[in-house]
């Protein structure tokens, strides 16, 4: 029984009419909210009988066959007794339902009984279950009631973020490390100073500069701070909703969508730092500071098995402020990513920690010669296609599609011996669900050392590694890869082949044209030829 | 030969619920049936049959009446211990 939601407008008086929380729509939802746990405690004393009662049966059968004959008061009608003898004491007939009987001995009944005590035990767990559920509801709506009697309209949507997260991967940086994104009307802050040139200039020079755009930025700052802070919050709301649909936890990329929203005069104190993104997200979030304390109601998360959509990560929790704004306190918690991995034997899991060590020292133990060291180190989209290569007559032939899993059979590639047309379905299940989700990039990394495979496919959870690569944020055009592809091959991991029909193809291309040919066309192409 | 049936409750308490004055409730009146069954059993002649009801059924099954009585008596002690316990426990919280 589902309670029912937010009734839309109601005719009522003119002041409260576009108050988003009214008064005896909030009343009505708690009491239908209440209705279904009163249902469900019924219901559980209900089952707690039967229960009982099943108890004192299986207890009674198990005596039974101790004697021939018992003397009882046999009923005839509701209210008649007529003293008489329970005889055949072993022998037992079962209603199984629909009228039909199955005559049994005393033990076997026993056996029934005991089955059927399993499912009203079920029975009562989930009830349990759906009444703490409506129950912390229950608590959410007499908050969210107190809330909307004490203030007006606005609502605060505060999330706590802890400084010490640490954010395993590498922030995309800025090309121009102080430039910001254009917001109409707003001072702009623009270095001319370049990532490579900043050893250049002259430190001092710099914090002249930054200082003297600093205060021209607190004068506009100090205008705009009081107008701004709804937007804001406003904006980090909408992020925080989208967030809720996905795995996620405290992401670099929601971060950068909450920045852009956000005024130069809110993050000038980022100015400073060559990285935009870092912990210091804090000071952003805390522009309109009620000055309250704050509290987190993180529900944790079951590890059962369940389906991975049923990730539950934002939970609202209100503060009854006594100040002006009543504020929501909105907290994530941290669910490993769910992942479905190919465990080789035509079953897939779901990820989980233990299961990942458990893999790992079993392949470390199975002595496939593959330790998580000699795995090869992906770095560019190059790389992928130069793993997923097949073995043909001892040579080495790039694969047209790394998404066909015949063409794994034969390839170099970890965990493909045990790999069948079974697994193509759930790596493309995979694929699929993690372009959903916006993984952490910790274990990103964490799965590029194992589960190569998988990762793989998925590009954009590429470790962001130390050196500046294709994923460090520049996006620089090239009219051919070759002059970074040449140079990889030498610094690539020894157990990634080179490919050398591809070296053919760019010379080929790169000698007479100026056409631009893709290189898995290239590739293409080669193979064709 | 004359019988005569009598009933003992299967004794459990039931789980307490929200209010402890609501289960006190429930249990003083618990305490009132058993004594009821403890004074009758005790005020039967010799000759008497004692049958039990077998649990949501109307199937009664004979049982010895000095046994009964007994059984009977201890329930009746451990629903009084509960009820004491209660009472104790709200008397502290009165205290403080």
């Amino acid at each position: 029984m589902e309670a029912p939601p937010d009734p839309g407008p109601h005719a009522s008086a003119s002041a409260s009419a576009a108050a988003p929380l009214r008064a005896p729509e909030v009343a009505r939802l708690r009491e239908e909210q209440e209705k279904v746990v009163t249902n469900c405690q019924e219901k559980i004393q209900h089952w707690k009988k039967v229960d009982n009662d099943y108890n004192a049966l299986e207890e009674r059968l198990s005596t039974l066959p101790d004697k021939l004959s018992y003397n009882i008061m046999v009923p005839f009608g509701p209210f008649a007794f007529m003293p008489g003898k329970l005889v055949h004491t072993n022998e037992v007939t079962v209603l199984l339902g629909d009228n039909w009987f199955a005559k049994c001995s005393a033990k076997q009944a026993v056996g029934l009984v005991e089955h059927r005590k399993e499912h009203v035990r079920k029975t009562i767990d989930d009830l349990k279950k759906v009444m703490k559920n409506f129950e912390s509801r229950v608590e959410f709506t007499e908050d969210l009631q107190k809330m909307s009697d004490a203030a007006g309209d606005i609502v605060d949507i505060r999330e706590e973020i802890k400084t010490d997260f640490e954010f395993k991967a590498k922030h995309r940086i800025a090309h121009k490390p102080h430039s910001k994104p254009k917001t109409s009307g707003i001072f702009e802050a623009e270095f001319s100073n370049d990532l490579k040139s900043k050893d250049l200039l002259a430190d001092k020079e710099l914090w002249d500069r930054l200082e003297e755009l600093e205060r021209q930025e607190e004068l506009l700052g100090e205008i705009d701070i009081d107008s701004k802070p709804d937007t804001l919050i406003a904006n980090g709301e909408d992020t925080s909703s989208e967030e809720e649909k996905e795995d996620q936890n405290i992401n670099v990329n929601m971060m950068n969508q909450v920045m852009d929203s956000l005024t130069p005069s809110n993050c000038y104190q980022n100015v400073t730092n060559s990285e935009l993104f870092n912990g210091q997200v804090n000071s952003q979030w805390n522009c309109s500071i009620n000055g309250s304390n704050s509290y987190h109601n993180n529900e944790d998360e079951e590890e059962d098995d369940d389906d991975g959509g049923d990730n539950e990560n934002d939970h609202d929790t209100l503060g009854a402020e006594d100040n002006s704004i009543p504020t929501i306190y909105f907290s994530h918690t941290v669910e490993p990513k769910r992942v479905r991995i190919n465990t080789g034997k035509n079953t897939t899991l779901k990820f989980s920690e233990k299961k990942e060590e458990a893999k790992r020292k079993r392949k470390n133990s199975s002595g496939s010669g593959h330790s998580p060291q000699e795995l090869p180190m992906i770095r560019t989209p190059a790389d992928i296609y130069r793993v997923f290569v097949d073995i043909v007559n001892g040579e080495y032939v790039p694969r047209k599609s790394i998404l066909k899993s015949r063409s794994r059979e034969n390839s170099v590639c970890s965990d493909t011996s045990e790999s069948s047309a079974a697994d193509f379905d759930d790596r493309r299940g995979v694929l699929r669900s993690i372009s959903c989700e916006e993984a952490t990039c910790s274990d990103a990394n964490e799965s590029i050392l194992d589960e190569e495979q998988q990762e793989n496919h998925q590009k954009k959870l590429f470790p962001l590694s130390v050196t500046p690569e294709a994923f460090s944020g520049t996006v620089i055009e090239k009219e051919f890869l070759s002059p970074s592809l040449t140079p990889h091959p030498a610094m690539a991991h020894p157990v990634l082949p080179t490919i050398p029909e591809r070296k053919e193809v760019l010379s080929e291309v790169s000698e007479g044209t100026t056409k631009r040919v893709s290189k898995f066309k290239a590739a293409r192409l080669q193979q064709k030829n | 030969m004359p019988s005569r049936g009598a009933r003992p409750e299967d004794g459990s308490g039931l789980v307490p619920t929200d209010n402890s004055t609501q289960h006190k409730e429930d249990l003083s009146s618990k305490i009132k049936e058993q004594k009821i069954v403890v004074d009758e059993l005790s005020n039967l002649k010799k000759n008497r049959k004692v049958y039990r009801q077998q649990q949501n059924s109307d199937i009664f099954f004979l049982a010895d009446r000095t046994e009964m009585l007994s059984e009977s008596k201890n329930t009746l002690d451990e629903l009084r211990k509960e009820y004491q316990e209660i009472e104790n426990s709200e008397k502290t919280k009165i205290k403080k």
